[in-house]
């Protein structure tokens, strides 16, 4: 064998090797963020049930419970990671919608615990119930979440949970038919009102009630 | 997917070219070539230096070839002027009489001419040409005549770099210049060396002779003559210690010129020359060099519009979705904690960093073999800001000037 086609041959492993190596890495790097997704969704589904399980065996609300922002931030990581994760794998990666779908159920039960903590303590925190489309059908949805992750950071107690309208998932469609959202993005309920489109933060801020955003920050 | 797609097998084989290199360069035979002492043999050479309006340098270049280690008597400089239309002929004037130098005044009927014109005058064992715009070292020439003890070797080439680069420009073809030097050297050891530059090249007169002597070769002359050197079955080795310096255009205008003739002249020739594509006669130089050199154009300027559309949209969108946030939390740096989670991966950006780093340490190892002077620190930066956004220019530029059959001038 000739000098040239032996090195040529050796060049061709090596480059075999580095693109599998590298393609080895990125799936090995995805299925870690993946079990890290999944692992906080574990978590955080523990402290859900743990509110629920506090809030039957003491027959009353657990208020102290309901103030804290520990779990607003667990959610907002998960949201963000699930985000990333989502534009890394596609949004028709199975796993992606496996977790989403989880994330959503969380979403919903936390929604729905909040509700009644703040009916039995008497509190009143400001929700948003954010829906979007994955489906090339919403030009301004990339925009209102970025608007809802800047009011979220800015205003810690802000609870925003955000909905994929067309993920295939019993509980989701349920709560868009009994809150009556239309097919029409972004859409969001701000504490009950339901509105639709975005054009700007002022437009946006203008949807919350009067003080509430300034009210909502809470201190650790 | 996004339009990195189209990268991939651009990539793949930048990855593959790296790597037979690198490989290359580590085999036995490129290890003796680099141990290749000077030789103590001293045939007899002439340097010939085609001069066209290069008063500025030509008498620091013709200084230089007279400073070379090489008994005077077997070195002999030929000053062609080429039709100059500047004060150039006076310059050369004042090399009239030294003992060494002969000087012929040409009308400008191209640079071949001018070469050969020098060559008709001598008789030497070894012809060699020089631009009159660069300088050689003191030790160049005996660098390089030991490589024609093998009576096969029809040409040899230098270590080639910049003469005191200065602007970013400069830097950047320092670097690249610099990677020519591991590129060839790699690539004489599989005879796979597909030009003799014109910053200093040796030839075996009586080989140059029987096959023609220069043609016109759309003002690549260099290049031709390297095929056909190539194609009559000649070897063509590289002298890794043999340093020499060039000028650099140093304006971006000036070096889209330079490289444009380059680029649509290498087209224009391998037409010509197109039996040597793909056929294992040729060895790397038929299988590996010229068929790649294809795809390497193709992917430069598919990769530039890939990345300038990939960076367009991205910031763009970046943007547009920050539109009335305010700009210290959309836009100033948040200092958040490392996370591994976050960290940017992508089969396309890792295989874009794997070239990269295979690029530079090509570079680092063009360096120390040919102990070129000065910090290539500017000159790989520069090399990694500038060249892929820069090189497409003259990519797509040659394509077009070849498709439509443009003919430009030299300058």
């Amino acid at each position: 064998m000739s000098l040239t086609a032996r090195n040529a041959l050796i060049a061709l492993g090596i480059t075999v090797l580095i693109v599998g190596t590298i393609a080895y890495a990125i799936q090995y790097l995805d299925r870690q963020r993946i079990a890290e997704i999944s692992a906080i969704e574990d978590q955080i589904a523990i402290d859900t049930l743990s509110l629920e399980t506090q809030f039957s065996l003491l027959a009353s609300a657990p208020c102290e419970s309901a103030t804290s922002t520990e779990l607003i931030a667990e959610f907002s990581d998960l949201g963000e990671r699930l985000s990333y994760t989502e534009s890394q794998l596609g949004s028709n990666n199975a796993q992606v919608i496996q977790l989403k779908k989880q994330y959503t159920l969380l979403e919903i039960r936390d929604y729905l615990a909040t509700k009644q903590l703040a009916a039995a303590c008497g509190l009143k925190p400001v929700t948003v119930l954010y829906f979007y489309s994955n489906a090339g059908d919403c030009t301004t949805c990339d925009r209102a979440g970025y608007t809802l992750s800047y009011l979220h950071d800015t205003y810690p107690a802000l609870r925003v949970y955000s909905f994929d309208y067309h993920l295939d998932l019993g509980a989701l469609k349920t709560l868009i038919s009994i809150a009556k959202v239309k097919e029409e993005f972004p859409a969001f309920i701000v504490n009950g009102t339901t509105s639709y489109d975005f054009i700007s933060l002022e437009d946006l801020e203008s949807r919350f009630p009067k003080g509430a955003l300034s009210t909502t920050t809470v201190s650790h | 997917m996004g339009p990195e797609i189209v990268a991939y097998p651009f990539l793949f084989l930048a990855i593959f070219f790296e790597s037979f290199i690198l490989v290359t360069f580590l085999s036995k035979p490129a290890r003796r070539a680099r141990g290749r002492v000077a030789s103590s043999e001293t045939p007899s050479v002439a340097i010939i230096v085609p001069c066209l309006n290069e008063s500025a340098t030509v008498a620091a270049t013709c200084e230089s070839l007279l400073a070379l280690e090489y008994p005077a008597e077997k070195l002999s400089v030929i000053l062609v002027d080429n039709g100059s239309t500047d004060t150039t002929p006076e310059v050369m004037a004042r090399f009239k009489d030294h003992p060494q130098v002969t000087l012929l005044l040409e009308k400008n009927r191209g640079k071949h001419l001018a070469v050969n014109a020098g060559i008709a005058t001598t008789t030497a064992d070894i012809v060699g040409c020089l631009d009159a715009d660069s300088f050689v070292e003191p030790g160049a020439l005996r660098e390089m005549v030991g490589c024609f003890e093998n009576l096969q070797v029809g040409a040899t080439t230098a270590a080639m770099s910049v003469h005191r680069p200065r602007n970013i420009l400069q830097h950047m073809q320092n670097a690249e210049y610099i990677y020519g030097i591991v590129l060839r050297h790699s690539m004489s050891t599989v005879n796979g060396i597909h030009v003799t530059p014109g910053p200093f090249s040796l030839y075996r007169r009586e080989t140059v002779v029987r096959l023609g002597g220069f043609r016109a070769a759309y003002q690549t002359e260099d290049l031709e003559m390297c095929l056909r050197l190539q194609k009559a079955g000649y070897l063509i080795e590289h002298a890794p210690h043999a340093r020499v310096y060039t000028k650099a255009p140093h304006t971006l205008f000036a070096l889209l010129k330079q490289r444009t003739r380059w680029t649509s002249g290498f087209l224009r020739n391998m037409f010509n020359y197109r039996g040597m594509i793909g056929n294992r006669r040729y060895g790397a130089l038929g299988m590996i060099v010229l068929p790649i050199a294809f795809p390497a154009m193709l992917g430069g300027i598919t990769m530039f519009f890939a990345s300038l559309l990939l960076f367009g949209t991205s910031v763009v969108h970046a943007y547009q979705i920050r539109d009335g946030i305010p700009f210290s939390y959309a836009y100033l740096p948040h200092a958040p904690a490392f996370d591994w989670f976050y960290i940017p991966s992508s089969v396309y950006l890792l295989l874009v960093a794997v070239t990269i780093i295979g690029m530079l340490t090509l570079i680092a190892l063009g360096k120390r073999i040919s102990k070129t002077p000065g910090s290539l620190l500017q000159g790989m930066i520069s090399y990694l800001l500038l060249y892929s956004l820069i090189a497409p220019l003259w990519l797509m530029r040659s394509t077009v000037d070849v498709a439509i059959g443009k003919k430009r001038a030299w300058r």
